[in-house]
């Protein structure tokens, strides 16, 4: 089923941030997978974050057109257009680029894939699932530094554990039938 | 730093900001070739699916630092 997640333009431009919230579940996998193709040029998960922070500051003055999914079509180009921006900044080469206007199709969250994915981490050893823990609680707000002293564990054995718990979840998750895309 | 751990700095949400807010690149990105950087890419990407299905709300650790930049 596909979503036209401009169902909360107008609570995000009214300055909802729970609005934006529903907004970003729906977008991040989308805009994400529009980066693809910058992956060896730029840091991808910082243009990311950047342009989400963008589209929230430009959304109050946007005039959707009609179509649906008007504020992810900015967004992705806002994505792309930031992404070209730092590869000039660097002085790297120039990339092919992909249609940033290209149709987009936002699929509902799957509740089966949750439940598998709670099975899976239940399933993981104690280390790496400490640490695994450790990255998610910390919603992306601490350096891997401070979340290793608190695993009591050095950074490099921190990262360790992390890397081997998303393995293992995958492998799980494979086992179970289910391939996450890499859109 | 091992290539893997470089690999793991990348894939987490975390970014610093400068001075002026601006979100900075993760500095072990600048240590990885560039098929060191698409690997991590591909490994971020599958992290925010899981991550995301995890969420009550769909959110990745991406989508909940930029909302805690907005003060949510």
């Amino acid at each position: 089923m596909s979503l036209d997640l401009d169902v909360h333009l107008s609570a995000i431009a009214a300055g909802d941030a729970q609005a934006f919230a529903l907004w970003l579940a729906g977008a991040e996998g989308i805009l994400r997978g529009r980066l693809r193709s910058f992956a060896g040029s730029v840091d991808t998960e910082a243009v990311l974050q950047e342009s989400m922070l963008r589209v929230w500051q430009v959304a109050p003055k946007f005039k959707p057109d009609g179509r649906p999914n008007s504020l992810l079509r900015l967004a992705c180009r806002i994505c792309r257009n930031y992404a070209v921006d730092e590869i000039r900044r660097a002085g790297r080469s120039p990339i092919e680029l992909l249609d940033a206007d290209a149709a987009v199709e936002v699929s509902a969250p799957d509740p089966l894939l949750r439940r598998a994915i709670a099975l899976c981490r239940e399933a993981l050893p104690a280390a790496p699932a400490r640490a695994l823990s450790l990255r998610l609680d910390a919603c992306g707000a601490r350096h891997d530094r401070e979340l290793a002293e608190r695993a009591e564990m050095t950074l490099n054995t921190f990262l360790k554990n992390v890397g081997r718990a998303r393995k293992l979840l995958v492998e799980c998750l494979r086992k179970r039938g289910i391939a996450l895309e890499t859109t | 730093m091992t290539r893997e751990t470089l690999i793991e700095r990348v894939v987490s949400a975390f970014r610093s900001t400068d001075p002026h807010g601006r979100i900075r690149d993760e500095p072990a990105w600048h240590d990885l070739d560039e098929a060191g950087r698409v690997e991590a890419f591909e490994a971020t990407v599958i992290a925010r699916a899981q991550e995301a299905a995890l969420h009550p709300q769909g959110l990745s650790t991406t989508a909940q630092a930029v909302l805690a930049r907005l003060g949510v």
